[in-house]
């Protein structure tokens, strides 16, 4: 026995002093690093791949953009072009770049490589760069001139805000091998370039000296994905983090009050909506490698009833906390100009008696009185989607799949992580889920994503869509054609109200929220944050995300931070309070044996 | 001869009642145990199944501490928290009993048969046997529940299949015991057949430690039903303790100190395993002849 | 210990093994009739559908063809390509399988010492107040899921104290190498770690008391008391020596099953184990993965399985030749 004790009291003072060697050991390096959390992992750092906003994030850090958007008003602003102008038709635009522009290898970028990307996400038509360049043709007429021809008129023009990537590093790759390239190569023009990516905790990113508005005061700027959005706000608090995107909003009031912590709820349009499958068979997919969805959803009456038995008021005030507004149409754009007024009999009420009513109206009745509803004598039964990247997903689900019950309609669930959703939507495998859009700041590109040509048919790659209802509606499209090429503003925001209304009948899209991204930064480790749009937007995750070149460390701040110490003292205390207890145990039991004798 | 058996047994059941009544520990499970049957049963009358859907909520306050809407407060959707923690008794309880007696019924096939036909029997069941008790249980309920859906059927199921190893073995070993007493019975010699032999002498004979036995799987089930839960493969619609502590988790429970969420349905977890390992050690100590032995000594 | 011990012991394991190989191929294929149709369940394939899925997953041929070719691809160590990242399951595995070692590893470590000390004492001492608290404390300890423990360290250590990181292996932006790595890899493994030590600490603890109390009615006790010596060196000399045997063979068996038993814990640490990568694999479902995890696991409880028998007899004389 006595040999035992020994080695334990040995173990502990290991433990307890790897715990306090652990605690202090955190070196105060000298490099100056912006550490960033966030809940939703990278899909893909690959710009012809990826769709969500956490890789957005890593692009607008990467790849430089022709012209850039401001800060404060989202005007087009000058980029990797300095200035430009157009010829007498508004369609022919001349851009001429910037001197001695450089890829973070070394290699300088010419409007040759600008032209580059312009033309080839053409004609591969790119999944993020497609509706913006669908009409153009770029041409390089000498190092530093580009020549932009539009074949329609485009009121988007001179704004030209794509993506540019390094031509030496992509003309490797052919056409039919890009949707698999990894794009870890982390060549960069932007002000930082990827140097590890850890699927599920982290990419970091260094600067990149030469950064065209200069390097940045930042050494290094690391995401780290949490599953937790509270660890991720205990870990803001305690200075493992110096900034947060998605703060919970069941979190977000007491980072309000806290002290040295500024919480930011950031507007740029961003909404959330419930999705129903409409696929009808348009255009042709091969039926062998999708799935189809619940033949009642195809059937708009049924779509309309279930826009009716959704209540937006109670969404707000209990799945986000009251952070948000009740939706209606689809919000293309940060500005609220484009969504039309909708008259009175053009919006779904939340009405559960007529939503039963209209069910039935349309013959979809319960005859077996089991409280569901049956479609050709089966019970009417939807797959329902649950994401797991946000935490707003099952609340949403226990209030919408409460209400199709009221209304006689069940449903199964699913979960899914972000980037495998996008897989089972493009293959059309769900019935419904909710789920949100960031727009950029024209409209196009979020109108455009509802198009007949935007539904997912390549069954080589489940990714390559961006309408998740699977609706083709010609008439649609006719509508965003004709606002694509009007120069008129008065006009095309007329033709825009018009598709959203359209849009809205077609109740493939149960628009919930308007939802603001909820942030917080600490605010003792840098200044300079930028809102975009001023004021009433977010500091990260933005739409050209002017933040990270405009930020500066605070002299007084130091790398390290207070816990650390705290925590060897925790471990040492800890320690110090086992060896105390073996100690008292012992001699509890050498007493005790005496007694015994 | 059946009255007589009949009589005998009774007065073992009656001395077996009276010894385990002085078992302090396993009386204070007993009655813990009886609390949460007694709730389960009753969840009807005592809780408001309405109050599980957050759509029937709106009227009540969210994240409300038990102060402002007694007795146990409300979740971020505003459902209450007593009412949940009521039916999730339901679940456990069911999934704790149930599992146990699939992995009852398949131990005492299998350890009878075993214990009574000897021989290649024997072998190929003990095989068997050993080869179900290497299955680790949760990722196979986790690799079931990936297949199959999320199901409550299919934890009973898994658990279920996979528990049942250590009773065969159990029941193996005293039906071996028991046949050397009967080779020098009488039925045997009258040629009785084995299924006689087995439905009259062995079955009653064990069953006392089956009993016990079980009611120590019941613990390991509720237990493996909360972490599958936790993980998200419970039925979704059903509410449970363990999809109550995955609710808050996954809500900002924590990070919002709303301790009247995410403790009881923990605490009321530790109670009911606690309960059925007292009960189970108590009747273990006194049907099992090893730890009589002991015991006397 | 003999030879013949020795081999008929892991050609057993071998047989455990195959058997395994045997239910997971089954269990993904067979568990269903048609297992397209349990992959797509409530989904409404075509015939030519169905065709091309099944050639897809390779379960064309006959039933022996198909589980010929999955013997053949895991002996190779080819567990399939991963779903969700389209890398190799094995090589997904090889990388998380040093955490969930070190964690758990630790964790039995110190949750075997400080349980063994615990049932010793309470076993020693059968039914004084000592042993009542003692075996109290590893019965409430046993009962306690052991996620909603760490859920509950975390919320006061690492959210409300902020003395412990909240979650994953290292912090990113510490740039450390090497020791000072290490160290802050362990200063992020204590939460972890302390959740799942005493998560398991009831359960040793039971095993020992009992194991104990087993020894203490044999006569060699009586003996050695009757000899003169003193409680402390019977107990120490005698009792502890042969109580220690059961419950080596226990600990050997438990070593296999905490792998797979810190699935939980990991979640909700974030700690990027073969736990963390179960879950993640669940949400997919990314069905080769959490074949490969599923075989993985397995392989380990049949392998301390195997530890445990061949330790038994070297240490306990009586069962050498059996």
């Amino acid at each position: 026995m006595r040999s035992i004790v020994p080695a334990a009291a040995a173990l502990a003072a290991v433990l307890a002093l790897a715990l306090a060697a652990g605690a202090t050991a955190q070196s105060p390096d000298q490099k100056v690093v912006l550490t960033v959390g966030l809940t939703q992992d990278l899909d893909s750092p690959n710009v012809t791949v990826g769709e969500l906003v956490s890789s957005f994030e890593l692009w607008n850090l990467q790849y430089p953009t022709l012209t850039d958007l401001a800060a404060d008003d989202l005007s087009t602003a000058p980029g990797l072009a300095e200035s430009w102008s157009s010829d007498d038709s508004g369609r022919v635009w001349t851009y001429t770049l910037r001197e001695g522009l450089e890829w973070s290898d070394g290699t300088p970028i010419t409007a040759e490589e600008v032209a580059y990307t312009i033309n080839r996400s053409r004609e591969e038509e790119w999944l993020n760069h497609y509706s913006t360049v669908q009409n153009l043709t770029a041409e390089a007429t000498d190092e530093r001139t580009l020549v932009v021809t539009s074949s329609v008129d485009d009121p988007k023009l001179p704004g030209l805000s794509v993506y540019i990537v390094p031509k030496h590093v992509y003309e490797e790759i052919e056409a039919s091998e890009i949707g698999k390239y990894a794009a870890l190569d982390g060549v960069s023009a932007g002000p930082f370039s990827l140097k590890e990516w850890k699927k599920g905790q982290f990419w970091r990113m260094e600067a990149n000296d030469s950064y065209w508005r200069g390097r940045v005061a930042i050494d290094e700027v690391v995401f780290r994905v949490f599953r937790n959005a509270d660890a991720m706000v205990a870990a803001l608090r305690s200075g493992e983090l110096d900034a947060a995107h998605n703060v919970p909003a069941a979190a977000f009031p007491s980072l309000e009050t806290a002290e040295g912590i500024e919480a930011v709820e950031g507007e740029q349009g961003g909404f959330d909506y419930l999705v129903l499958n409409s696929y009808a068979g348009q255009p042709p997919r091969d039926e062998t490698k999708f799935d189809a969805p619940h033949p009642v959803l195809l059937d708009l009456r049924v779509r309309q009833a279930i826009a009716h038995a959704i209540d937006k008021e109670t969404l707000v005030e209990r799945v986000l906390s009251g952070l948000g507004t009740p939706g209606t149409t689809i919000s293309p754009s940060p500005s609220p100009a484009w969504m039309p007024e909708l008259s009175e009999e053009e919006t779904y009420e939340f009405d559960l008696e007529q939503a039963n009513q209209i069910l039935d109206d349309a013959g979809y009745t319960d005859t077996n009185g089991n409280g569901v509803r049956e479609h050709e004598g089966k019970d009417i039964v939807l797959r329902y989607a649950i994401r797991t990247e946000s935490e707003y997903s099952k609340p949403y689900a226990e209030f919408i799949t409460g209400w199709l019950k009221d209304i006689g309609i069940d449903t199964t669930f699913s979960s899914y992580d972000d980037g495998q959703l996008i897989e089972v939507a493009g293959k059309g495998a769900f019935d419904a889920y909710v789920w949100g859009w960031t727009p950029f700041v024209d409209p196009d590109p979020m109108l455009s994503y509802m198009k007949c040509d935007q539904i997912s048919v390549d069954a080589s790659d489940f990714s390559n869509f961006w309408n998740d209802t699977g609706l083709c509606d010609p008439e649609y499209d006719a509508l965003y054609a004709e606002q694509n090429t009007e120069l008129d503003p008065d006009r095309r925001e007329e033709i825009v109200h018009e598709m959203l209304t359209r849009w809205y009948t077609n109740a493939a899209y149960v628009v919930l929220a308007t939802s603001p991204d909820l942030q917080a930064y600490r605010t003792d480790r840098f200044s300079g944050w930028v809102r975009q749009p001023a004021e009433i937007g977010p500091v990260l995750f933005s739409n050209s995300s002017p933040s990270y070149w405009s930020l500066e460390p605070l002299a007084s701040s130091g790398d390290g931070d207070g816990g650390l110490s705290t925590a060897a003292i925790a471990a040492i205390a800890i320690a110090g309070a086992g060896a105390l207890a073996l100690v008292g145990w012992v001699v509890l039991r050498r007493r005790s044996v005496e007694e015994r004798e | 001869m059946t009255a007589l058996a009949w009589g005998r047994r009774k007065r073992a059941l009656a001395q077996t009642w009276a010894e385990y009544r002085r078992d302090r520990e396993g009386m204070t499970g007993l009655l813990v145990l009886g609390g949460f049957v007694a709730v389960a049963l009753l969840a009807p009358l005592l809780a408001d199944d309405a109050q599980l859907s957050a759509v029937n909520t709106t009227g009540n306050e969210v994240w409300a501490p038990p102060g402002e809407h007694p007795p146990l407060g409300t979740d971020s959707l505003g459902r209450p928290i007593y009412d949940q923690l009521v039916y999730g008794s339901q679940v456990s309880l069911l999934v704790g009993i149930a599992a146990t007696l699939i992995a009852i019924v398949i131990g005492t096939v299998v350890g009878v048969s075993a214990g009574f036909f000897g021989g290649w029997v024997d072998a190929v069941l003990n095989r068997l046997s050993e080869w179900f008790l290497v299955i680790p249980f949760i990722p196979l309920a986790i690799v079931l529940a990936a297949i199959l859906g999320p199901s409550l059927r299919n934890i009973i199921f898994v658990i279920g299949v996979t528990s049942w190893p250590v009773t065969a073995r159990l029941i193996r070993a005293q039906v071996l015991t028991i046949k050397q007493r009967l080779y020098v019975e009488r039925s045997r010699a009258l040629g009785a057949s084995s299924l006689h032999v087995m439905g009259r002498h062995v079955l009653p004979n064990v069953a006392p430690l089956v009993i016990a036995n079980a009611t120590l799987t019941v613990p390991v089930a509720i237990l493996s039903e909360t972490v599958l839960s936790f993980l998200g493969l419970s039925d979704p619609l059903r509410v449970s303790w363990g999809s109550m502590l995955e609710d808050a988790f996954s809500a900002g429970a924590l990070g919002r100190e709303a301790w009247w969420w995410y403790l009881p349905p923990g605490l009321c977890v530790i109670a009911v395993v606690l309960a059925f390992t007292l009960v189970g050690r108590a009747l273990e100590a006194i049907l099992d002849p090893r730890l009589r032995a002991g015991r006397a000594g | 210990m003999s030879v013949r011990f020795v081999v008929g012991k892991v050609l057993g394991a071998f047989a455990t093994l195959a058997f395994v190989l045997v239910f997971n191929f089954f269990l993904f294929r067979v568990v269903e009739s048609n297992p397209v149709a349990t992959l797509y369940r409530g989904r409404n394939l075509t015939d030519a559908q169905r065709d091309e899925l099944t050639r897809q997953f390779g379960l064309d041929g006959s039933k022996l063809e198909q589980f010929v070719r999955y013997v053949e691809q895991t002996l190779q160590l080819n567990l399939g390509r991963s779903y969700a990242t389209n890398r190799p399951v094995i090589e997904e595995i090889w990388a998380a399988a040093p955490q969930t070692i070190a964690l758990v590893g630790v964790a039995t470590v110190i949750s075997m010492v400080i349980g063994i000390l615990m049932g010793i004492s309470a076993g020693w001492r059968r039914g004084t107040t000592q042993d009542r608290v003692l075996t109290s404390t590893s019965m409430a300890t046993w009962s306690t899921p052991d996620f909603w423990l760490g859920m509950i360290l975390l919320t006061v250590f690492a959210v409300q104290l902020g003395l412990f990181p909240t979650g994953g292996i290292e912090d990113p932006t510490s740039g450390a190498t090497g020791f000072a790595k290490l160290l802050d890899q362990a200063w992020h493994m204590a939460l972890p770690c302390l959740t799942l030590a005493i998560a398991y600490v009831g359960e040793f603890a039971l095993v020992m008391r009992s194991s104990i109390l087993d020894v203490m009615r044999e006569d060699y006790l009586t003996l050695a008391r009757a000899k003169g010596l003193r409680d402390a060196q019977v107990r120490d000399r005698h009792a502890v020596r042969n109580a220690l045997l059961p419950s080596t063979a226990l600990i050997a068996i438990n070593f296999g099953f905490v792998l797979s038993g810190a699935i939980a814990v990991e979640t909700v640490f974030s700690w990027p184990g073969l736990g963390l990568l179960t879950t993640e694999a669940l949400r997919g479902p990314d069905l080769p993965m959490l074949q490969g995890l599923f075989l993985v696991f397995s392989a380990s409880v049949i392998f301390f399985n195997l530890v445990a028998d061949l330790l038994y007899p070297l240490l306990d004389p009586r069962v050498r030749y059996s």
